[in-house]
């Protein structure tokens, strides 16, 4: 049987769960807090006790709006709770407080680059919710920890509008930038304060019907997500492929899979048929959130900078490069590590290399990054300053740098001048005879030179430097060069 | 000691004519005598009660301000919160449940000094309108052993009504104050939705739960509503003004005020009902009031209306009795299925199993619509007509019951059982504050009673009316004969 | 109700996790097909765009709080009521989730 791949068009929408940056949780005023011993953040309301009632935490709603805002979606001035029932021990009422029917956020869309093109993503909705406890298993028994119970979610759920892994991957990389720049979730999947659920299916190219769509659930990071959507698209084409002529709906029936990672294929859990009844019902405890058009515009007047805006400015007011404004922007806290170094030193483009490259790149076998290793963005600003005005050499910047890093917060204006071997040496006494050396062992460079030939200059910089072991101070090398293969000029 | 109301026993101890002591001890006298034939109490706080009455006379000789209820002992339903007891609706799923805080209506009974001398029983989860479905114990009418008090607070209406304390509370959510305080010939009144914060109130119907006072005198009622009646920051449903000054509004003619009464919907009382209904609202002429007559036939459909939502609403509010956090888990479960399935199974009795699954139908996909979503309608409905009604008068009286009190055991059928709420439920459905009074006693010796409804917020008219109602009727000396005597000390 | 029968019952009782006996379910079945039929009466009722009530009070329209923590319950005395623990955390047979 020979599977024809290019003949299949494979649809994606993605569900994310982004836990909300609030101090205390939805509706329960219990700490906000990952990581803390097992039911130390709970209060009456979070292990559902008799007699417990929910109450709406503003600061969730603010973050929703300022969401909504974010990605030009319509802010419902009127939207309400529900009921949604289901047993399980991480649960603490057996029903879940979610929004139904009237969300908060409706519409919206997300703009990523996908491989050099743009491409609009549009959003069905978001909405709020709290989430549930965790359980912990243990051989034949499970904890279960109720810290994370009542944790606010918004759920943001996009269209089925996806048409490959890459743009799935795409849109995921630039919802969490959305979220971390508007300050509304921290997006750290290992934590779990960002969870997504991505729904696939296939239909032949052309085709605008849509057919059963297969939910592939504990993708635990952008790389296993895009595994996991190449394995479930391979493995819905080949069922296709397999049985032609049956009815599609049995050929590939709505599931609910998971990622094996080793096999890289799909693996079912469960399938819909067994679909619940959540006999969702709206909330009696819980009045409606009504918001009014000011209060909506006063928060998306605040917004702060969008990565999308972000970017801009890079690409247009700094001209760096798209790919290295991409970098930036894609990473908040190195992007805000480089704003802050941006106050001390304008030049926009060393900066950007020698944070991306250089200093992040000494951290990439440690277990720290750059931004929280303890060294200054101010330091950073201060090397390329020192660069700029030709204090040293990039050579010795880059063994500045090392220092930097073993020593995270020392001034590099002291490392340099504690160690002389970092200062560039301008004396024309002991750079002359490095100059000398280099003119009479190359005579031909020198003729190539008088002659016109500027890469022969160049070479021959290059050597002195070499001679005087990166020290010399480039622009008295080529001022002594110059003075002797054209004296008078 | 016994036949003073709570405002006497408090004006008694502030004048220093007794002891908080003295009150505390004689009432535990009582009711270790006496309510082996009632049975009302659950739960008899001995202990607790004399040391808070000992440290209330300490207050009172170091001349410290005293709370507005300070000497007057106060009886609790046993699905309201008391933090360090234990909390068991009479259900035997928590009979170890200890509450790890107070209700909010606990809490400022205990601000001003009130002294809280035990729990008493009702019907499992406030189920029912007889307190027969209680898991413990049955309780009797003290007015005649072998008839029932009424349900589901009906511990608390018996304590009050045999004496064996001034106040109680009781929650009302389709009568459940008002059908066994007519039953046992006390005053029970529900308030506006909202005005008493239902935080620590194990929820039952919650858009129709309140907490409300059972009480001798419409006076100890007011004093008790002004203490309750403030705004609460853990329910958001709860008003979030504080009420009026009730007990500064009870005095005042009534004269030329309309008293209105819907013939129309009463068509189905007997001759017998009737005529007492007749004579109680001549006590309301005598008063200067005018009787109208005013259209509620809608209120016909009350009683599927409220058992479609009460029922909805319980079924998900009894969803956390599960055995995993708290409450009874059977000891013979072995997987999580058996924990849910045993456990709900062994601890919840026959009428709270019939109205979860009756509830669960009722939000079921499929069914959502015809009954829940139907329901809500019919609701939406209910509250215009009594808007209506009111354009016309300022009170609505009507019976409590379509009948006195029936015997233990008189009644198996569940629809006949469910009937008997056909006067109250409505004021749960449209959230308008209730009263019953009680006017008399029949040839069996059954007590009769009276209901005034008022527009939403109008606590205090209602309470008004009652009060002048009471005071032109003068019924004195209405104690049940058994229980008119001193207990040896 | 003509469309209650006891497989309506049985799935029902799953749902929501009421385990009965077959004796039980004898008179379940009878008492909600009693009460389920006198509820059918609502369908006399017009209510042709009449909206649904979520909330009766005139006197509550929103309500929200401040993000203001507040100290945590004691896990001891939340964990006091549990049938069973494991360290601080509430004890359960293993499960599956999906």
């Amino acid at each position: 049987m020979t599977v024809s791949y290019e003949e299949w068009e494979p649809v994606i929408g993605l569900e994310v769960h982004a836990q909300l940056k609030t101090r205390s949780k939805i509706f329960a005023s219990s700490p906000n807090r990952f990581g803390d011993e097992p039911n130390t953040n709970i209060e009456i309301n979070d292990t559902g006790q008799p007699g417990a009632l929910p109450v709406l935490n503003k600061e969730a709603v603010d973050l929703a709006i300022r969401f909504g805002c974010g990605v030009h979606a319509k802010v419902a001035t009127f939207s309400k709770f529900d009921r949604k029932s289901y047993f399980y021990p991480d649960s603490p009422r057996n029903f879940q407080i979610t929004q139904f029917d009237m969300p908060i956020i409706i519409g919206g869309e997300i703009v990523a680059d996908v491989e050099g093109k743009t491409k609009t993503f549009p959003l069905h909705h978001a909405h709020l919710e709290d989430d549930a406890g965790m359980l912990k298993h243990f051989s034949d028994f499970a904890g279960v920890d109720y810290n994370r119970a009542g944790v606010p979610l918004l759920e943001i759920v996009s269209e089925p509008c996806m048409f490959s892994p890459k743009d799935a991957v795409a849109y995921a990389t630039t919802l969490r930038a959305i979220l971390e720049y508007l300050g509304v979730s921290d997006c750290n999947m290992e934590e779990g304060s960002m969870r997504i659920d991505t729904n696939v299916s296939v239909r032949p190219k052309g085709d605008k019907t849509l057919r059963n769509k297969v939910e592939i659930k504990n993708l635990n990071s952008f790389a296993h997500m895009e595994m996991g959507i190449e394995a479930e698209i391979r493995r819905q084409i080949q069922a296709y492929s397999k049985r032609p002529h049956e009815d599609p709906r049995l050929v590939v029936p709505s599931a609910t899979v998971r990622l094996d990672i080793d096999k890289k294929e799909t693996i079912l859990m469960r399938s819909k048929e067994e679909a619940k009844d959540y006999r969702y019902f709206p909330e009696p405890d819980l009045p409606p959130i009504i918001l009014t058009t000011d209060y909506i515009e006063k928060i998306r007047k605040d917004l702060p900078e969008l990565p999308h805006e972000r970017f801009k400015r890079y690409t247009e007011k700094l001209k760096l490069s798209a790919y290295n404004a991409s970098i930036l922007v894609n990473d908040k806290s190195l992007s805000d590590y480089f704003e802050e170094a941006l106050k001390f030193s304008s030049h926009a483009g060393a900066l950007c290399n020698w944070i991306t490259v250089e200093f992040v790149g000494r951290f990439k076998d440690s277990e720290i990054d750059l931004t929280t290793s303890g060294i200054l963005p101010e330091h950073i600003a201060k090397l390329v300053t020192f660069i700029d005005n030709k204090k040293i050499t990039g050579r010795i910047g880059k063994e500045v740098a090392d220092v930097m890093v073993q020593k995270p917060g020392k001034d590099p204006e002291i490392i340099i001048k504690e160690n002389p071997n970092f200062q560039a040496v301008h004396d024309t006494s002991a750079i002359e005879p490095f100059v000398d050396e280099v003119l009479s062992a190359h005579p031909q460079s020198v003729e190539d030179f008088r002659n016109g030939k500027d890469k022969a200059f160049n070479f021959l910089v290059g050597q002195v430097m070499k001679l005087s072991q990166g020290k010399a101070s480039p622009d008295v090398v080529k001022e002594l060069l110059i003075k002797k293969m054209l004296p008078g000029k | 000691m016994y036949k003073k109301t709570a405002s006497q026993l408090h004006q008694a101890f502030l004048e220093g004519n007794l002891t908080a002591s003295e009150i505390a001890s004689g009432f535990l006298q009582r009711i270790q005598f006496l309510d082996e034939e009632v049975k009302a109490f659950l739960n008899v706080f001995a202990d607790r009660v004399m040391e808070k009455a000992e440290k209330l006379d300490g207050k009172r000789a170091a001349g410290q301000p005293l709370g507005k209820l300070a000497g007057i002992p106060i009886a609790i339903k046993d699905n309201i919160q008391v933090r360090g007891e234990i909390t068991t609706c009479a259900s035997k799923f928590l009979s170890n449940y200890v509450a790890p805080f107070d209700a909010t209506a606990i809490r400022l009974i205990e601000e001003e000094d009130g002294l809280i001398i035990g729990k008493t029983n009702l019907d499992e989860f406030a189920m029912g309108s007889s307190t027969e479905h209680s898991a413990y114990q049955i309780t009797k009418n003290p007015w005649n052993l072998s008839y029932a008090p009424g349900g589901s607070s009906g511990g608390s209406a018996a304590c009050v009504s045999a004496r064996l304390a001034p106040i109680s509370l009781g929650s009302d959510t389709g009568g459940s104050i008002r059908q066994p305080a007519a039953f046992t010939g006390t005053v029970g009144f529900k308030p506006t939705y909202g005005r008493i914060s239902r935080y620590g109130l194990v929820a039952f119907g919650s858009s129709l739960d309140q907490i409300g006072p059972f009480a001798n005198s419409v006076k100890d009622i007011a004093l008790m509503m002004e203490v309750m009646g403030k705004p609460c920051d853990r329910d958001a449903t709860n008003i979030k003004k504080t009420s009026e000054p009730y007990l500064d509004h009870l005095e005042g003619s009534i004269q030329g005020k309309k008293v209105g009464v819907p013939w129309g919907f009463l068509e189905g009382l007997s001759k017998k009902e009737r005529s007492i209904f007749e004579k109680n609202l001549e006590v309301f002429k005598q008063a200067g009031a005018q009787i109208v007559d005013i259209d509620l036939s809608l209120l016909k459909y009350s009683i599927p209306t409220y058992y479609i939502l009460s029922t909805a609403e319980a079924s998900t509010n009894l969803a956390r009795f599960d055995g995993i956090r708290y409450g009874k888990r059977s000891e013979k479960a072995r997987t999580l299925d058996e924990i849910y399935d045993m456990s709900r199974e062994e601890g919840f009795g026959a009428e709270v199993k019939q109205r979860i699954l009756l509830g669960t139908f009722v939000l079921s996909s499929g069914y959502q619509d015809a009954y829940y979503k139907k329901a809500q309608k019919v609701r939406s409905l209910i509250i215009q007509e009594y808007k209506k009604g009111f354009e016309k008068c300022d009170i609505v009286a009507m019976p409590t019951t379509p009948t006195p009190a029936f015997e233990i055991g008189g009644i198996q059928d569940p629809l006949e059982m469910y009937l008997q709420d056909l006067y109250t439920v409505s004021a749960n459905l449209a959230g308008l504050p209730a009263i019953s009074l009680p006017t008399g006693k029949d040839e069996e010796d059954l007590p009769h009673a009276l209901q005034l409804l008022g527009p939403q917020m109008d606590d205090g008219k209602v309470l008004h009316f009652a009060y002048q109602f009471e005071k032109t009727l003068k019924l004195t000396g209405f104690i049940p004969p058994l229980f008119d005597k001193e207990t040896p000390s | 109700m003509e469309e209650f029968d006891k497989d309506t019952l049985i799935q029902l009782a799953r749902l929501c996790r009421i385990n009965c006996t077959d004796k039980e379910l004898e008179i379940l079945l009878k008492n909600l097909q009693s009460i389920l039929g006198y509820m059918d009466q609502l369908r006399e009722v017009n209510t042709e765009n009449v909206p649904v009530c979520n909330h009766v009070s005139e006197a509550i329209e929103s309500f929200m709080r401040e993000d203001e923590p507040s100290a945590s319950l004691d896990p001891e005395t939340f964990l006091k009521n549990s049938p069973s623990r494991v360290g601080r955390m509430v004890r359960v047979p293993t499960v599956i989730k999906f």
